[in-house]
């Protein structure tokens, strides 16, 4: 909201000397945010008002005119201009070298210099009024047209900005900042917030008193949603332009002036912050009735929407029906038309959500409903019905008041709080003596009574709607009144009672930190939502997969069940630029099953779950290589994190995965999780080009964390031991857990030997088909002596006798 | 023969100084004791000279020998320690190996860095799910139906659950106050505690508006907690993010949640608070709303607004990582584009 500082001293005696950025930044400090502070004169740098002396045809141009024009200085300018109202004896604004304005009034600022049009040289330019903004305020009546000053009698030179009375600031209000405080939606609002702040005198609006002759009538059917309605038949009146200095102001502040009669209510409205409005009374037939609106009624509004109502849609109605949409919109029947002498000016209050659930309903929000839907008080209608009037007084000056009705039927009750001074100060954090107190509420308006602990409030009418209602509230008002600033920091206890141990949380945070930074991974986050491409070839079937009634996109609508999808965009995003990396990811999950809540009965959540997924994508690794890399993440995570160790098997393939390259990865006799090598089929169809994908997912709600490390100190061996190689020759479908079994097994092939390690396996060249050459690190040693090499020798051959005898295999000669 | 001796010797004395090399050594060496060497060949001349000086001269000639050949290893020992085992044209300035590639993302990094800063001051981390009930969303938080913020807060709501009663509506959480509503449900007053994790909002995305971010609550609750004592709160975290004192004022703010409510703005560290685009020419930039929880959500905890009270402060971690790093986009932070998050590492 754009307020104008002229106009807030209309209403409060602000020094002429007060800093401006102090000002905003007290206000900003202790009441609203003031985004900006706009000097209105700015915007007219560089321009004055001309008088064109003489009117002269271009050389070269049939739509060009030279203009000999006075701007005050010595010489007389030289400007063309293409104008098709140009005379001599008008004023007009020059735009001298340095102004800037927008061509046509459109686009970027252009800043204006010295040049020739058509070989005419050209100083500045004579403007029309949108090309320097002011095509609100003086619209044009045609293409082309010239902004005609000549009622604005000041000599040529005078400065644009004085001639147009814009040496004004602008304060501009952060709205979000104010939803709570109904009675800043004002200029006359903010100038009382002002007079507290400052302790300065604020004007006050006397009250209007009738004095009707007709025995017009108003009718409240709901004094819920309409506690008052004032309504003021007034004859004498016209459609006429308003006076210069109204039309100014509602401009400054965004709003575009209509006519005299339309101008005074927007006026009122931006002044008290209470909307009214004013209907044609020819075209009000019998008296008027605020009630809902009845199944089946129509309405065409002043912007020509037409509406069909609902029972929950208050309306003004005459004997013929709704004329207005109440709070919100007049309607297109009985507006302001040129013809209207008589008028019936409406001043009334409305009930905040039913004006805001009307507004949303037509989408139709209006500066009046969005004043009205912030609950205005009241009272307030006395001080828009006696600006109104003194409007209309001075405007039209034979204007007669013909009927007069104030239906207040449901009187606001002022906010009664009783705060115990005790508390008060215990909140607060320091003492403040009552008179400090009394004085900083007393200044906003507040009503206090003090009597031993208890301070009895009483809130003023216009914070009296909701916004004051509990202690707290009070609390809040000294607080901000006495400055935030002048609080001193204050340090909280601490009392010991052991230190936080949160296994669970910190193993999330081990295994992040071993992926990330033992294991080389990139951690990323992506979207909840998955897209349909990946969902269908990672997923493959959605039952149970949760949706968005509004996704983001339409493709966008399934929730993760997984995280694979995204981790498998996620990878194709990045072949772009890489050839061999790996990512993880910890997120939530969500299943369409199991609803419940520990917190609250009647609350059902779907089931959730934390997963920690992983994609290792290379196009330089083999396969095995990039198996190994995954499996080895895995299998060393729970030494690493601290967590009960995981085990593989291969039960039920991943729908994703390789026929041959997966494995279900198990804590105890659960499945907590799957690995495997992404599938052609499903890496061709989510877009990947020439990585290899490798992929896990674990359930990380299932994860254990240890209460400590577990390991244990085993004794350094106290004589050698050796590392001793064999390759062999086996059927190339042996696995490797079986030769582990065979040497390291129960029935151990010697007990010389202590550890039996995978080092290599190969096939091809001299390698027969249906075979594979497997080589085994043995480690040999003895606890009790150095051994010699024959029994080295011996050990090692009583592993080759064992797998061979189980295999079949022979040692591999080269 | 004695004059020619010392004149050799000191020769190969001054030659043996110079040398700067094992191979100049070398040829030193040949050139005195070497087979062709001048001492070898003045050996071969003794039978020719007089018996009589014969054996004194043999004498003299074989400690000359001696005494080069030790003058030779003394200085092959000094020029081996003065050496270098490569070349001198090693080159120093290429750059070292990267060491494994990974990297937590930067959000989680500031996440863990904050976790750090109030686990050691006691406070207790908690997680929550991320989807939630209108009822936790709103009701409980003291946001009355119809409520602009309910709407201004523009939720993604799931299918099938987006009408009815607000405990049977769900959404992904727009924000997480709702989820200390639960942790104060189930644990026991005083609280202490920080709360990270991911809101949603249905909006259009910009450089500055995002559909999913993070945000970090803290909370504390206790019987004797001024609003003042949150200063002291929100001034760890900031020197704990930037690494220096930070300038923080709290401002007049409204909130539902929270009575009285604050905007908490930090010194603009780019300008130092002098002023620039990035701050809007006001010197300050708004880090997080905060204030006391409102009576009735300490209610809809269960707790006694008469007997308890609290400091809240909830902060955007997107935004704190972007001014810590100068990022400009926040939509980087879920593209999973790892030319990005590899800057992280």
């Amino acid at each position: 909201m754009k307020l104008s500082l002229s106009w807030i001293r209309d209403y409060v005696d602000l020094p002429e000397n007060t800093d401006l950025k102090k000002l905003a930044y007290d206000l900003t400090m202790d009441t609203v945010e003031v985004e900006d502070v706009e000097y209105v004169a700015e915007r007219f740098r560089d321009m004055v008002v001309g008088v064109i002396k003489e009117v002269l045809p271009h050389p070269n141009a049939d739509k060009l005119r030279i203009c000999r024009v006075d701007i005050g200085v010595d010489e007389i300018k030289e400007i063309v201009c293409g104008g098709i109202n140009l005379e001599a004896g008008m004023r007009v604004a020059v735009a001298c070298p340095g102004a800037e304005v927008r061509w046509h009034g459109e686009g970027e600022p252009v800043k204006i210099k010295n040049s020739k049009l058509r070989g005419v040289a050209s100083y500045g330019m004579i403007c029309a009024s949108d090309e320097i903004g002011l095509g609100d305020l003086f619209p044009a009546s045609q293409e082309a047209e010239i902004l005609d000053l000549s009622a604005f009698d000041v000599p040529a030179g005078t400065t644009l900005a004085d001639a147009l009375d814009m040496n004004d600031v602008l304060l501009e209000i952060d709205n979000k900042s104010m939803t709570n405080r109904p009675d800043l939606w004002g200029h006359y609002g903010i100038a009382r917030e002002i007079a507290a702040l400052y302790n300065l005198n604020l004007k006050k609006i006397e009250p209007f008193e009738a004095d009707a002759t007709s025995d017009f009538k108003v009718e409240i059917e709901d004094p819920d949603r309409c506690p008052r309605y004032i309504g003021v038949e007034i004859e004498g009146v016209g459609v006429k332009p308003s006076p210069y200095q109204m039309q100014n102001r509602i401009w400054k502040v965004g709003m575009r002036p209509i006519n005299a009669l339309v101008d005074i209510t927007n006026y009122v409205m931006l002044a008290t912050g209470n909307p009214t409005h004013a209907f044609d009374a020819d075209n009000i037939s019998d008296h008027i009735v605020v009630r809902l609106a009845k199944e089946g009624e129509k309405l065409q509004l002043l912007n020509e929407k037409d509406l069909e109502l609902t029972t929950d849609d208050l309306v003004i109605t005459d004997s013929e029906g709704p004329v207005a949409l109440a709070g919100v919109m007049g309607g297109a029947k009985d507006s302001i038309l040129p013809k209207t002498e008589r008028v019936i000016l409406e001043v009334a209050n409305f009930e905040a959500a039913g004006i805001r659930r009307t507004a949303l309903r037509y989408d139709n929000r209006t500066e009046a409903s969005a004043r009205y839907e912030k609950a205005v008080d009241p009272e307030r209608c006395d001080q828009a019905l006696a600006l109104s009037m003194e409007f209309f007084k001075e405007l039209y000056p034979e204007m007669k008041v013909s009927g007069y009705c104030d239906k207040y039927v449901k009187k606001l009750k002022r906010a009664e709080i009783d705060v115990s001074l005790t508390w008060l100060e215990k909140r607060l954090g320091k003492h403040l003596t009552n008179e400090v107190i009394r004085n900083k509420l007393e200044i906003l308006g507040f009503d206090v009574q003090i009597d031993g602990d208890n301070m009895h409030v009483i809130a003023p009418t216009w914070r009296s709607t909701g916004d004051i209602s509990i202690k707290d509230d009070v609390m809040e008002e000294v607080a901000r009144m006495y400055g935030y600033d002048n609080f001193e920091a204050t340090s909280f206890t601490t009392t010991f009672e052991g230190a936080i141990n949160q296994k669970d949380q910190d193993l999330i945070r081990n295994i992040k930190e071993y992926l990330a930074i033992r294991c080389g991974m990139q951690e990323v986050y992506t979207y909840p939502w998955m897209n349909d491409v990946f969902v269908n070839a990672v997923l493959q079937n959605t039952d149970g997969v949760l949706r968005l009634s509004t996704p983001p996109a339409p493709d966008l609508s399934y929730i993760r069940s997984s995280l694979l999808p995204n981790l498998c965009e996620a990878v194709v995003k990045n072949e772009r630029y890489f050839n061999d990396f790996a990512i993880f990811e910890e997120a939530q999950v969500f299943f369409d099953r199991n609803y419940t809540s520990p917190y609250d009965p009647t609350e059902s959540l779907p089931e959730q779950k934390r997963h920690i997924a992983a994609a290792f994508a290379s196009s330089v690794k083999k396969i095995d290589e990039l198996f190994r890399d995954a499996k080895g993440v895995l299998e060393y995570m729970p030494r690493y994190t601290h967590m009960a160790g995981f085990t593989f098997r291969k039960e039920e393939k991943p729908v994703w995965a390789d026929n041959v390259v997966w494995l279900n990865i198990y804590l105890g006799e659960e499945k907590i999780g799957d690995m495997g090598l992404v599938a052609k089929k499903v890496s061709m169809e989510c877009g990947v080009k020439n990585l290899s994908v490798m992929l896990f997912e674990i359930d990380a709600t299932k994860l254990q964390p240890l209460k400590s490390r577990t390991n244990r100190f085993e004794h350094l061996a106290e004589y050698p031991e050796i590392d001793y190689d064999i390759s062999m020759l086996f059927d190339a479908d042996t696995i490797w857990k079986d030769m582990y079994d065979v040497i390291m097994g129960k029935k151990k092939a010697s007990a010389l030997i202590k550890k039996a390690s995978f080092v290599d396996e190969y096939r091809g060249k001299q390698i027969p088909e249906g075979k594979k050459s497997v080589t085994i690190r043995l480690t040999i040693g003895s606890n009790e002596k150095t051994l010699t090499s024959q029994e080295i020798e011996k050990a090692a051959d009583q592993a080759i006798k064992k797998l061979s005898k189980a295999f079949g295999a022979g040692l591999r000669t080269q | 023969m004695v004059d020619k001796i010392n004149e050799i010797l000191s020769e190969v004395k001054t030659k043996i100084e110079q040398a700067g090399s094992e191979s100049e050594l070398q040829s030193v060496k040949g050139a005195f004791v070497g087979k062709q060497g001048s001492l070898s060949m003045m050996m071969k001349e003794l039978p020719k000279l007089d018996a009589s000086l014969r054996p004194q001269m043999g004498k003299m000639l074989n400690q000359a020998k001696k005494q080069v050949t030790e003058l030779i290893d003394n200085k092959r020992m000094e020029l081996k320690l003065k050496a270098s085992e490569v070349s001198p044209d090693f080159d120093c300035s290429v750059p070292g190996n990267l060491p494994l590639g990974g990297g937590l993302h930067p959000i989680t990094q500031m996440c863990y860095d904050l976790n750090d800063a109030f686990r050691s001051m006691g406070f207790e981390i908690f997680q929550e799910d991320d989807i939630t009930s209108e009822l936790y969303a709103f009701d409980k938080l003291n946001f009355p139906q119809n409520h602009p913020a309910r709407e201004s807060m523009d939720t993604y709501w799931l299918e099938g659950h987006d009408s009815g009663s607000t405990n049977e509506k769900l959404c992904l959480r727009p924000h997480l106050t709702g989820g200390s509503v639960r942790y104060m449900q189930t644990h026991k007053p005083p609280y202490r505690f920080v709360y990270p994790g991911r809101v949603y909002r249905n909006e259009t995305t910009d450089a500055h508006h995002e559909r999913a971010f993070f945000q970090y609550e803290a909370l504390i609750v206790d019987k004797d907690i001024t609003f003042t004592s949150g200063k002291v709160m929100i001034k760890s975290i900031l020197s704990k993010v930037f690494g220096t004192d930070v300038p923080v004022r709290m401002r007049s703010g409204f909130f539902p949640f929270v009575e009285p409510g604050f905007e908490i703005d930090m010194q603009c560290q780019v300008c130092g608070g002098k002023g620039c685009s990035v701050c809007k020419h006001v010197g300050w930039i708004e880090v997080m709303p905060g204030g006391s929880p409102h009576p009735n959500v300490l209610r809809a905890a269960g707790l006694d607004p008469d007997e308890y009270t609290g400091f809240y402060v909830n902060i955007g971690l997107d935004r704190l990582v972007m001014m810590r790093y100068g990022v400009d986009d926040v939509r980087l932070f879920h593209s999973a584009d790892l030319r990005f998050l590899r800057q992280f590492r």
